[in-house]
């Protein structure tokens, strides 16, 4: 590759300026706009791309009702009602508060998209918990609640699987679907972890509730665990588009937190809407800053010469998505994980299909690999978040982190070498593929 | 003088957060109002469509222009929040006077974009597109404005933003 070429300083200047720590988005418009400058191309195509693909991506509006129904969940006491209902079921195992953190974060997947969300929703409260009367060393609860978050995205619903869905047409139905044995896998692989750990630290049992009383408990958490129901049921019964799911979430939370349990004032209410706008900003940037930067490759025809390269090196599917997966973690130690969703993984995509690997498939793998992303330092947004919380040593974090981050690991290779796993799913409810 | 302004300052910062919120929860609306006309009352209608793609738009730029903070944007932190303030406030120093360079370089371009495309209208509403797409321009002169900001501070030595993890976040 010429290293004067447009492209070559482009690449670099995109580079150089997140480097120098200019925000991703505009680092990338910047580069796109340097391009279309040494190009000699009109440099208004710039606004252009940025506008069109902003106006004709109809599906990236799942992003910013998603952000909004999970800051919605997060007001209401419907977090304490669920947390109260998962301790009734599992609380009186050893280790109870710990499989209660699983349990809430697989109900929690199923109604938010976000793992930084549903980190940031219930961290603390299960923080506290955890660690009160000194029952759980604090760096243990939250490598836990870091660990259990990851599985947020890949159970749906999931932004980044949206997100996915916008870079490869891949249908955004059947990528949910194709999330849930992968997710319960590891949240099993999570339980599995706490069992031995339970035993070998002596980690406490919490006062059994009686039997007689789950009834109430569960009447109680009743609306939250529908969630799950209400907007999966929406989408695959053909009912909703799954951007017009995410807006029923986000009803669906409003109704409940305001309406049945009254536990939100207009104060709380207006903060997490201004939140979710701001969210929203700021991820809005990032995506179509990636359009943007994405014409330049796509003119510079980059997937297609990566394809023929790679073509050339005889990789056989397999082979091909093992070096994804590296390419995937090692990307993820060090950057953002939409970023990589959105610039990276569009330059794969054609050779992926070249070699006839399964856009669904791909698409969970890939997920998965952000997702791991997030834990994994020194770039790692689910520790940076989780250490502010607890106030806990990244380094001590980093450590109890590990042996979920090992049978996070495992299970990934599970996804990559057993699509049935991932695809069985999809495939009962009519995936032709 | 200057505190003169500021009370003026944050009370206008209040507002473009209000408009920001409104324009979220107007999206919403438009989504519940699509998804009731269509399976209550079997009456689909596009221009609901129309009004959350142009809201999203316009949630993204005004939002990136008025409200984001900088300790809220998405980026990457590894090398700027590693190094000292003296290096971090050159490096703001010269990110900033990149994009300024950038951005001011394709505005002539940009503005006859968005002019040109007064040609077309949207679908439904018949909203001229240059209408619709010129919060582009606002965006585009508002981040010049605040870069050249952020670079003057730096120059007189005003400490950096980093970014705060709690508050960036890219939705996953």
């Amino acid at each position: 590759m010429n290293l004067a070429s447009p492209f070559s300083l482009s690449l670099i200047a995109i580079t150089a300026l997140a480097f120098l720590g200019l925000p991703i988005g505009h680092s990338m418009i910047a580069g796109s706009i340097l391009y279309l400058a040494l190009a000699g191309l009109d440099m208004g195509t710039a606004a252009e791309q940025f506008l069109n693909g902003m106006y004709s991506n109809y599906i990236i509006l799942a992003v910013p009702l998603f952000i909004l129904a999970a800051e919605l969940m997060n007001i209401g006491s419907m977090t304490d009602r669920l947390m109260a209902f998962c301790n009734a079921v599992v609380g009186r195992f050893r280790g109870g508060l710990a499989h209660v953190n699983i349990l809430q974060s697989i109900i929690f997947a199923g109604m938010s998209g976000s793992a930084i969300a549903d980190a940031a929703g219930t961290g603390k409260m299960m923080q506290q918990l955890m660690t009160k009367d000194g029952k759980y060393p604090a760096s243990y609860a939250a490598a836990l609640t870091a660990a259990t978050a990851v599985i947020g995205p890949i159970i749906p619903p999931s932004i980044p699987m949206v997100i996915y869905a916008l870079v490869s047409d891949a249908s955004i139905g059947y990528l949910f679907l194709a999330g849930v044995v992968p997710g319960l896998l590891m949240a099993f692989a999570q339980m599995v972890i706490v069992v031995f750990d339970a035993r070998r630290k002596g980690f406490p049992v919490e006062p059994p509730t009686p039997l007689r009383e789950l009834p109430r408990v569960t009447w109680r958490a009743l609306p939250t665990l529908m969630m799950p129901v209400v907007l999966l049921g929406g989408i695959y019964s053909g009912a909703t588009t799954p951007t017009e799911a995410a807006a029923i979430a986000a009803l669906y939370a409003l109704l409940i937190s305001v309406v049945l349990y009254r536990s939100v004032s207009f104060g709380e209410f207006y903060r997490s809407v201004l939140n979710s706008a701001r969210t929203t900003a700021s991820i809005g940037m990032l995506i179509a800053g990636a359009l943007v930067f994405n014409y330049v490759v796509t003119v510079e025809n980059i997937p297609q010469s990566l394809a023929v390269l790679l073509r050339a090196w005889d990789l056989s599917p397999t082979g091909f998505l093992i070096l994804v997966n590296f390419v995937l973690l090692l990307l993820g130690c060090l950057l953002e994980g939409t970023t990589i969703l959105l610039v990276i993984i569009p330059v794969l995509i054609p050779t992926a299909q070249a070699l006839g690997v399964d856009m669904v498939h791909f698409g969970v793998m890939v997920v998965v690999n952000i997702m791991i992303g997030l834990i994994t330092p020194p770039y790692g947004l689910l520790l940076f978040i989780m250490t502010r919380i607890a106030e806990v040593p990244l380094r001590d974090l980093v450590r109890d982190t590990m042996p979920f981050l090992m049978s996070m690991l495992v299970a990934l290779a599970l996804i990559t070498f057993v699509p049935g796993l991932v695809l069985w799913l999809p495939r009962l409810l009519g995936y032709q593929g | 003088m200057a505190s003169g302004w500021a009370p003026l300052g944050a009370w206008l910062y209040r507002r473009a957060e209000s408009l920001l919120a409104a324009m979220l929860v107007a999206m919403f609306a438009a989504f519940l109002l699509q998804i009731t006309f269509r399976y209550v009352l079997n009456l689909p209608i596009g221009w609901t469509n129309e009004i959350s793609v142009v809201l999203w738009i316009w949630i993204v730029l005004f939002g990136a222009a008025f409200v984001v903070r900088e300790e809220e944007e998405i980026r990457f932190d590894l090398i700027y929040g590693g190094v000292g303030p003296r290096t971090r406030r050159a490096m703001t120093l010269v990110s900033a006077a990149a994009l300024i360079v950038l951005y001011g370089m394709s505005f002539p371009a940009v503005l006859d974009y968005v002019t040109f495309m007064k040609v077309e209208s949207t679908a439904y509403l018949k909203i001229r597109f240059d209408w619709l797409f010129s919060i582009y321009i606002v965006f585009v002169v508002a981040t010049i404005i605040r870069y050249l900001w952020l670079g003057f501070r730096a120059l007189r030595g005003y400490e950096t933003n980093r970014l705060d993890p709690t508050k960036a976040s890219s939705g996953v």
